[in-house]
């Protein structure tokens, strides 16, 4: 277990977080901008998500990269990465319910 | 600012660059010549006509067209412009056997010979694609102004005193010091541009890869119809035949409908098909956007789809101004030379940062940077990649001599991959960077000379008989050669010393020394 603790506190993992989980985390951010955005028609929303998504990549990435160690910088995504998953699937499947 | 977040910045400011550096340079330098595409595919080729004729008679130039054998249902039309002075016919099949291009003089209706040289591709594709397969290069291009802009935000956060570096030039104090006030100044003078060409670059690079991100949002996950939405409808051709309208009718009601749309592509899909449309595509003349459009029915001449982006909700403006901000779309042909300039500082900045890292690095090993395979690499790909740019700049003009036709395309590739991959070798086999780098400035120097020479003498094109884009060219060549001779004069000829035991004034250094 210590061995684990070991890799997730490390700085490699730190970096991975920075480049990998902030990406999975801006997708899920970028279909949530683009499915609550209000304001405009359809193409508005498409164009709103395609402004945000490079602002939340940028954003999360310094967010995680600056993080302490590997797993607040994990803490940091799932923090985002779960509730916004939720919202998502949520919000996907309201037509079909 | 904390000093653990200064310094984790900073770390993250420089492995970005070390790591998509030489990336980096090469989608930038190669920026340059694709800023200006269109007017070195005019200078290429020196039988092109120069527009001067108010009204292009499009029917007369499709007959012509047609005459030649150009019998597709489904071709792009590009007017002639002030540049390029040429109506093109293209049609691009969707499988693999190659295009057909016909271009026409419309002040003559006479077809125009095949282009001999393919330079103004050659060096724009390079910028668009890396020559790599659609779209892994466009996305690899989209990555590297990612980073540029990720290094761009901690650069700013890092450099907090730029009051005082936006003019501090240290030049006879040590090497570092000299690399570290260049990199601060190249990159505090340029930041604006820096920053638009970076942002825009990544959505252009990268809108391929959201797009079914944002399709599965707001369509379901259907891309095509998420297009189609943006762009208009495509047409769904029957095969029935019925005669088209007249091509210069349509162009005069589309001038009505949209008077504020410059048109600068015709799109016809199912040319005397039933439900052909014809789509016209431009920018807006006095706004920032190139996504106007305007679609009919071909045989009816009925209105399918009006496109604006004027005047609709702030992030459609924002996506429609991207390109005319990454390709000055606007603004005169002086605005150009300054985004040029801009790309220049930018590669400079790369190259500086780049060899700011080995410095370090160098101090820490106790090694020389002539020997770290990084700074070959750096030497070998940056500087080849000039070069190589030149040699192909040179080539189009010299191998018209030996009129080899269209054979010369192919020749002036080989040229290019080839003095391009020789200069990437060549710094792992000469031991001596600095004089290499010395050799290789002096070299594209004089093949700018060249360039301009040779046009004189093989197209009887000197540069004192020239005038409008082809005087502009010359001159701009003539420019860049100068500015290499002159570099090649102040750039030192070896690494200098630091000879007084002043503290150098570099705050971050230590910072980073620590870490790498």
């Amino acid at each position: 277990m210590n061995w684990l603790k070991e890799k997730i506190e490390s700085n490699t993992s730190k970096v991975i977080a920075a480049l990998f989980g902030t990406l999975i985390c801006t997708i899920a951010l970028t279909i949530g901008i683009t499915l609550i955005w209000h304001f405009g028609d359809t193409v508005e929303h498409i164009f709103a998500g395609g402004t945000f998504f490079f602002i939340f990549w940028a954003g999360l990435f310094y967010w995680t990269i600056l993080a302490e160690k590997g797993s607040n910088a994990w803490l940091r995504i799932f923090s985002i990465l779960i509730p916004v998953a939720i919202l998502d699937i949520t919000m996907l499947l309201k037509p079909f319910s | 600012m904390q000093q653990a977040t200064h310094k984790t910045l900073y770390k993250t400011h420089g492995w970005i660059g070390i790591i998509s550096g030489i990336l980096l340079f090469i989608v930038t330098f190669s920026g340059i010549p694709a800023l200006f595409e269109a007017e070195l595919a005019h200078w290429q080729t020196p039988n092109n006509p120069v527009l001067n004729t108010d009204k292009q008679d499009f029917d007369k130039a499709l007959l012509v067209a047609q005459d030649q054998g150009f019998e597709h249902s489904t071709f792009f039309l590009q007017p002639a412009n002030e540049i390029d002075g040429n109506i093109y016919f293209a049609h691009f099949p969707k499988d693999e056997s190659p295009s057909h291009i016909i271009k026409i003089n419309p002040n003559t209706y006479e077809i125009q010979p095949p282009a001999t040289s393919d330079l103004a591709e050659l060096l724009a594709h390079l910028h668009t694609d890396l020559h790599l397969p659609n779209p892994w290069g466009r996305y690899l291009v989209g990555l590297s102004g990612m980073a540029m802009l990720l290094a761009i935000i901690a650069g700013i956060f890092i450099h907090l005193k730029w009051r005082k570096e936006f003019v501090m030039l240290r030049a006879k104090r040590s090497w570092r010091l000299l690399l570290t006030d260049q990199h601060k100044i190249l990159g505090l003078w340029s930041l604006p541009f820096t920053f638009i060409l970076a942002f825009s670059g990544t959505i252009l690079g990268l809108l391929g890869l959201i797009s079914p991100i944002l399709a599965v949002a707001a369509f379901n996950g259907d891309v095509g119809k998420a297009t189609e939405a943006v762009l208009g409808p495509k047409a769904e051709l029957t095969q029935e035949y019925i005669p088209s309208q007249s091509l210069n009718q349509l162009v005069i009601k589309q001038k009505e409908s949209m008077p504020d749309m410059d048109f600068n592509l015709i799109f016809i899909d199912g040319l005397n098909d039933k439900n052909g449309f014809i789509k016209f595509s431009g920018g807006h003349h006095s706004k920032l956007s190139n996504l106007e459009s305007t679609t009919y029915m071909i045989a009816t001449g009925e209105a399918v789809h009006h496109g604006s982006f004027i005047g609709k909700g702030p992030f459609q403006r924002i996506f429609a101004s991207v390109t005319p901000l990454h390709y000055v779309l606007f603004g005169d042909s002086w605005l150009k030379v300054i985004y040029a300039i801009s790309a220049l500082a930018a590669c400079g900045l790369i190259v500086t940062g780049n060899m700011l890292w080995l410095e370090r690095r160098r101090k820490n090993l106790q090694t020389s940077n002539d020997h770290h395979w990084l700074g070959k690499l750096t030497l070998g790909t940056c500087g080849g990649l000039v070069v190589a740019m030149t040699v192909a700049i040179a080539s189009s003009q010299i191998l018209r001599i030996f009129s080899f036709g269209e054979q010369q395309i192919n020749i002036e590739m080989g040229l290019f991959w080839g003095s391009w991959l020789s200069f990437i070798v060549l710094p792992f086999v000469y031991g001596n960077s600095f004089k290499l780098s010395h050799l290789m400035i002096r070299l594209v120097g004089l093949l700018f000379l060249v360039t301009v020479i040779a046009d004189g003498a093989v197209n009887d094109r000197w540069i004192w008989d020239s005038q409008g884009w082809v005087l502009n060219i010359q001159c701009g060549f003539l420019a860049c050669g100068f500015l290499c001779f002159y570099l090649d004069f102040k750039i030192p000829k070896y690494k200098q010393s630091k000879t007084n035991k002043e503290p150098e004034e570099d705050s971050e250094s230590g910072l980073f020394e620590n870490h790498s």
